[in-house]
């Protein structure tokens, strides 16, 4: 069991088994339930533009409110991610089995 | 009963509060350079922000969040303090204008160099918010204010060719001096468009605890206060270009801007301004002071309200005592206050987006405004004259630094 | 519920309704195999700067070993505490108990009540 800095993961880089690059992780989907709030899924933004630009912190929160267009989001179930690095986020499975974010 | 007070109340501080070192040293040194060529400025600047004022208050009144609140919660800390960084130094700079306006006042009319002001001054404005309520500083500072209406009560005496103004209203190049022409037009769309402005009265609706029953209100006080506002500057610009540009005199000093209202006024034109400017530049160096501690205060979430005894909100307290101490510093190495006031309105200009871009986000998110997002309208007005602002200053400032 | 959007950065209140700043950052436990959950909601410090860049932190931690009240880490509060999450934090919990406000407490008594006029800060 390790102890992470959340907010220290947005906007990391996540690859997949293969080493290919994903996107990052923009937002956490949690269920708060019984004083407790567990880890659902993680949401990985990928951009080719916004990711070009993405070490911009000023250009990032700006791309994702023009998420559809520019920007498309993966939905990682919490079992497909391994934080076991948490400043080198990556999947347990390869990209093109993820889906698409709603 | 109380609303149609509000209301009235409202209107009179926006129109007294409207004017202040930056508004005023731009518009006389166009009036005194281009004559009536710069009128446009003003309005497409007036105009831009009578939008901005009535965005930020709609966005208190139905999210009960500040502009600050919203910007930290919707785009994360890292993307808010690059923000709070650009928006709050040059917000430091139009307050050392304003301290620095509010000491030529008096220069003026004790014959005591401004120097020689800069700590009684930032005293009296430590004093002012130390002691006083939200409600003394926004309705005492502006009704003071409304001494300013001798601009436009000179500007009217001295018979000016209402034609030629009118012209001016349209954009138009000059012959030479393009690059100072374009600089000039940058630092008024900044002396208008302030985002400091748009912060106190987001702060101020919220301190006044508005809700959505004043959305109609506040668009009332942002149309009538912003209009009469914006023609307070452009009585200033006709004044200038009747008194100033025919003897050839350009703003370089504030005595100089002060020999505007003199043809229409006589000797009683000198002092009337130099009241005009110490109220002027009093109400806008306690709103600067506010609006930056109220940054700092909202982003960070400490507690903040000027109804508060300072030891209630005690960092709040602290950070507008330190902006106002640090305010001081400048003026006392004797910067002159005038090449401040006009680089700080450029860097305004050009800073701009910093400050609007996520503010037009903000406005048109559903979950802090609901059925009360920003139509085509708002959007299409603010966007534009944003982006002319910035090109301009982006080709200006940099001419004007070479140029000298 | 998503975290960025509903809970990070938000404002926390305590059981008075009293403001304690906001939501600086989160702690996570995750193992090889378990699902991983949020245990504890930081306040200040650290976890703020932080997010900027470690140098910022570095400097920030420095500056508080010269002035202010002397505290290492940022507060931790047990998400267990969180009664809602809306348009603030809502936490079961007492402001000036946490260490949220130590801050405020040691700016008002050293700094504000000493200027004539500053008031009395609040003793419980």
């Amino acid at each position: 069991m390790i102890e992470i800095n959340a907010e220290l993961l947005i906007g990391r880089k996540v690859c997949d088994t293969n080493g290919e690059k994903v996107g990052r992780i923009e937002e956490f989907r949690v269920t708060n339930k019984e004083k407790a709030c567990l880890v659902e899924g993680y949401l990985v933004g990928t951009s080719a533009l916004i990711d070009r630009l993405s070490a911009w912190t000023l250009i990032r929160p700006i791309g994702k409110a023009l998420r559809g267009r520019m920007y498309s989001v993966y939905e990682v179930p919490w079992e497909q991610m391994d934080l076991s690095d948490p400043e080198h986020p990556k999947l347990r499975i390869p990209k093109s089995e993820l889906r698409h974010s709603k | 009963m109380k609303k149609i007070l509000q209301l009235a109340l409202g209107i009179i501080t926006s129109v007294g509060g409207f004017l202040e070192i930056g508004s005023v040293v731009t518009a006389a040194q166009a009036g005194a350079n281009y004559g009536y060529k710069l009128l446009w400025a003003i309005l497409l600047g007036t105009i831009c922000l009578i939008f901005l004022v009535e965005m930020s208050g709609r966005l208190s009144a139905v999210s009960k969040h500040t502009i600050v609140d919203a910007t930290r919660e919707r785009f994360g800390f890292p993307f808010f303090s690059i923000v709070m960084l650009g928006i709050v130094a040059v917000a430091f700079l139009v307050l050392v204008a304003e301290l620095g306006g509010i000491g030529l006042s008096l220069q003026i009319l004790s014959g005591i160099g401004f120097r020689w002001w800069a700590i009684p001054v930032s005293i009296a404005v430590w004093l002012l918010m130390w002691k006083g309520t939200f409600g003394l500083i926004e309705n005492g500072a502006s009704l003071l204010g409304l001494v300013t209406i001798s601009f436009a009560v000179a500007a009217v005496k001295m018979h000016p060719d209402w034609g030629s103004a009118a012209h001016g209203l349209l954009p138009t190049m000059p012959g030479d001096g393009k690059a100072k022409y374009g600089f000039m037009a940058v630092s008024i769309l900044g002396a208008s468009i302030s985002p400091y402005l748009m912060y106190f009265y987001s702060s101020g609706a919220i301190e006044d605890k508005w809700d959505e029953s004043y959305i109609p209100m506040n668009r009332i006080i942002a149309g009538f206060g912003m209009t009469f506002g914006g023609f307070l500057s452009m009585a200033v610009l006709v004044a200038a270009a009747l008194a100033l540009q025919p003897r050839g005199i350009d703003v370089e000093k504030f005595e100089q801007a002060a020999l505007l209202m003199t043809p229409a006024l006589t000797h009683w034109g000198f002092y009337l301004f130099a009241f005009s400017m110490l109220f002027a530049c009093l109400g806008a160096a306690l709103e600067i002071s506010l609006a930056i501690a109220y940054f700092f205060a909202q982003g960070l979430g400490w507690s903040w309200s000027e109804d508060l005894d300072p030891s209630r909100d005690a960092r709040f307290a602290f950070a507008y005592t330190i902006i106002i101490l640090l305010g001081a510093i400048p003026l006392l190495f004797g910067i002159d206050p005038i090449k401040v006031t006009v680089m700080s309105m450029a860097l305004t200009s050009a800073t701009l987006p910093l400050a609007i871009v996520p503010f037009l986000f903000l406005m048109n998110d559903p979950i802090y405004l609901g059925k009360h997002r920003n139509g085509w309208l708002s959007n299409s007005v603010v966007a534009i004259v944003i982006l002319i602002s910035f090109v301009l200053a982006i080709i200006s400032i940099p001419l004007e630094i070479i140029g000298g | 519920m998503k975290l960025v959007r509903d809970v990070l950065d938000k404002k926390l209140t305590d059981r008075e309704h009293c403001e304690m700043g906001r939501v600086s950052g989160l702690i996570m436990h995750a193992g090889e195999r378990s699902q991983p959950r949020i245990t504890h909601i930081l306040v200040g410090g650290d976890a703020l700067w932080m997010r900027i860049h470690p140098w910022v932190a570095a400097l920030a931690r420095r500056l508080a070993k010269m002035w202010g009240p002397k505290r290492d880490d940022p507060v931790r509060i047990p998400w267990s505490r969180v009664e809602t999450v809306g348009k603030d934090v809502r936490l079961d919990v007492k402001a000036r108990e946490t260490g949220a406000l130590d801050w405020e407490i040691w700016i008002a008594k050293h700094v504000i009540e000493r200027i004539p006029g500053g008031g009395k800060e609040e003793e419980e």
